[in-house]
């Protein structure tokens, strides 16, 4: 293979992921759907705008972030009716406006705000965790090749860490989607 | 609804399904006709349900379509001209409001002034049975006040004074409630006027309607950019012209069917019941014309995905709006308010139907719209069963919105089995009005592309993706 390859070294570090340029959007959808069909799956694509198909050529599936907002929200409105039921029909019953201790109507405002606010929650923190954020640094910035991600360039970046990854086999694998280049980064952590 | 051509690039419909809704409109309206000069209040009643039922889906397109200018959106080109479809047959519900203008007698109890509409709500104090006959026409004085205007607002204020003095007895406090009331409304609920809004919203609906349908149709064989300019620099205006009709609109024909009742937040959910209405409608007119081929690839996955979060976002602020107006009238419970559900919440009939609509219109649509899978895969089957239902409620949320004032001016209480009475009448305007309006729409179907062809994001709108 021809293609240019350089290592991103840091002192103690350890080979952490493998990064390759390309020009366009196409050569980096077929890239992902290339790795995708070799079965990895710690792989990720980064491009300065959204592109379309993208997702079904990495091979993503459903994000899991609706069971978790299903969830917290259900949550909250089981949450609204306990504290109602309890404060107002078993603790305190007091009689308001004429109205039952116990009276579904003046549930529905208390329950709405709750299952909004923790759904929001589950959405919010969710993602944060499906994500692994808050995280302040993360090996690919150690590239400065990676700064034009935001920019003209289209990257693929494959972790060391896919149960498929081969230290040998993956570059050339990587090397046959005829990327502008590969870059090698190590991690600065451990 | 069938594909009459072969070419996938046509888009065009057959020119025999509008002839087949004329058919049974003909039908529909020669029923009502017989159901007129049998029974002229039932006929006014079931008339008046028939013709919001698909008013609001014609108002609801027209919203549909200023949106998409107002926001310069390309995604929704493709279902864009379906709407205008359902839009451009507004103009002839000036036609079929006819027989509402000959039935207002039978309808608006302050038409003829004398009686204010008191004796047409039964029990507005909650459980203290009917009164209606005991109310005599309202007092002079207070029906010619023009100082009581303002009374509209504070007059339970005033009216908490007159019990604290003791001077009057329950009933003449409320009977004095309902004169207040009513004599705040006469400049309003008055025969010219209501006559002069009418013509004004059927001019403005016409106008908008006939002058987007023609920037859109024109753009097919011209490709003139200039016209979605005209109809984007119109939208902002027409929105707040539209919204205020609509509003208007609500209060004049159906509002004012219980004149002493009123809701500032009732014109709001009529404008949610469009948004409800035409999506529905699009989700299933969209899946017709893709399965019979005749929009050939231009709606895709992408366009119901879309259409579906519509549906289930709108259905969500239609139940917020209707629970908004439910609430506050149930917590304040002021006797000139809770009429409207004491009509429809009692326990008889309607309650039942109020709780179908909360959870067939609400409750199980919200179920079959949560999940981004209903709208995106199976094709769309669910999303289109979700349509289908909301649709039908759609259908019997109108009714529940109009016949419960008929069972109150016949004086039938809401708690006896009698107040619920469908009659053949309620379907034979309903196949009336629907096949009219449906007639046009699908005429208009046959004579352009079912997709805008010649928009400047047509191309785009086809390769559109959900991100």
């Amino acid at each position: 293979m021809s293609v240019e390859t350089t290592t991103v070294s840091v002192p103690e570090g350890r080979p952490a992921l493998l990064l390759a340029e390309y020009e366009t959007p196409g050569a980096c959808m077929k890239a992902a759907a290339k790795l995708r069909d070799a079965g990895f799956t710690k792989f990720d694509t980064h491009t300065p705008f959204p592109v379309h198909g993208m997702d079904a050529a990495m091979g993503m599936g459903d994000s899991k972030l609706g069971w978790i907002v299903l969830v917290m929200g259900i949550t909250g409105l089981m949450t609204g009716i306990a504290l109602i039921t309890y404060a107002n029909g078993i603790d305190y019953p007091i009689i308001v406006g004429g109205k039952p201790a116990i009276s579904i109507p003046a549930y529905v405002p208390v329950c709405f705000e709750l299952t909004i606010l923790l759904s929001a929650f589950g959405a919010v923190f969710g993602m944060f965790g499906l994500n692994q954020l808050p995280r302040h640094h993360h090996p690919i910035f150690e590239s400065d090749r990676f700064k034009a991600a935001t920019d003209d360039k289209f990257f693929v970046s494959v972790e060391y860490a896919d149960p498929k990854f081969d230290a040998d086999r993956t570059p050339e694998l990587v090397a046959s989607t005829h990327p502008n280049h590969i870059e090698i980064i190590e991690d600065t952590e451990s | 609804m069938s594909a009459a051509t072969t070419d996938k690039t046509d888009y065009r419909l057959s020119g025999t399904a509008w002839k087949i809704a004329a058919g049974i409109g003909a039908l529909g309206l020669a029923g009502s006709a017989a159901g007129f000069a049998a029974d002229a209040q039932r006929f006014a009643f079931s008339y008046v349900f028939a013709f919001f039922s698909f008013l609001t889906i014609a108002i609801g397109a027209t919203f549909f379509v200023l949106l998409q200018h107002l926001t310069n959106a390309g995604w929704s080109v493709t279902v864009r001209r379906t709407a205008e479809f359902f839009m451009s047959a507004l103009p002839i519900f000036a036609l079929l409001f006819l027989p509402i203008a000959a039935s207002v007698t039978q309808l608006y109890p302050w038409w003829d002034g004398a009686d204010h509409g008191a004796h047409h709500a039964p029990a507005t104090a909650g459980e203290h049975g009917e009164h209606g006959d005991a109310h005599s026409p309202a007092t002079p004085e207070l029906a010619h006040d023009d100082t009581a205007h303002p009374a509209a607002e504070s007059g339970h204020g005033e009216h908490g004074q007159h019990v604290a003095g003791g001077r009057l007895s329950e009933e003449a406090i409320e009977h004095s409630l309902h004169a207040e009331v009513m004599a705040s409304k006469t400049w309003y609920l008055s025969k010219g006027f209501f006559a002069v809004r009418a013509v004004f919203y059927f001019l403005f609906w016409t106008f908008l309607a006939l002058k987007l349908f023609r920037n859109s149709t024109l753009q097919d064989s011209t490709k003139d950019l200039r016209l979605t300019a005209s109809s984007q620099a119109m939208a902002p205006a027409a929105t707040f012209g539209l919204a205020l009709t609509t509003t208007f609109a609500a209060f004049d024909w159906m509002m004012s069917l219980l004149p002493n009742w009123y809701s500032t937040i009732f014109g709001v959910q009529i404008f949610a019941t469009t948004m409800v209405a035409i999506f529905s409608v699009l989700v299933i007119v969209s899946y017709a014309l893709r399965a019979s081929g005749v929009s050939g690839n231009a709606i895709t996955t992408e366009h119901f995905h879309d259409l579906g979060k519509l549906l289930f976002g709108f259905n969500v602020f239609w139940a917020y709006i209707s629970f908004s107006q439910f609430f506050l009238i149930w917590y304040a419970s002021i006797p000139e308010e809770t009429v409207f559900f004491h009509l429809r919440w009692s326990d008889g009939p309607w309650k039942t139907v109020s709780l179908a609509i909360l959870f067939l219109h609400f409750v199980v649509p919200f179920a079959l719209l949560l999940s981004r899978n209903t709208k995106r895969f199976a094709g769309q089957k669910i999303l289109v069963l979700a349509a289908v239902l909301l649709l039908v409620m759609h259908v019997v949320e109108m009714y529940w919105e109009v016949l419960p004032n008929y069972a109150a001016a016949r004086g039938i209480g809401p708690q006896t089995d009698a107040a619920l009475a469908p009659h053949w009448m309620d379907l034979a305007c309903l196949l009336g009005v629907g096949g009219v309006y449906m007639a046009a729409v699908l005429f208009r179907m046959s004579q352009h592309p079912v997709v805008p062809v010649g928009d400047p994001r047509f191309g785009r709108s086809k390769r559109f993706e959900n991100v």
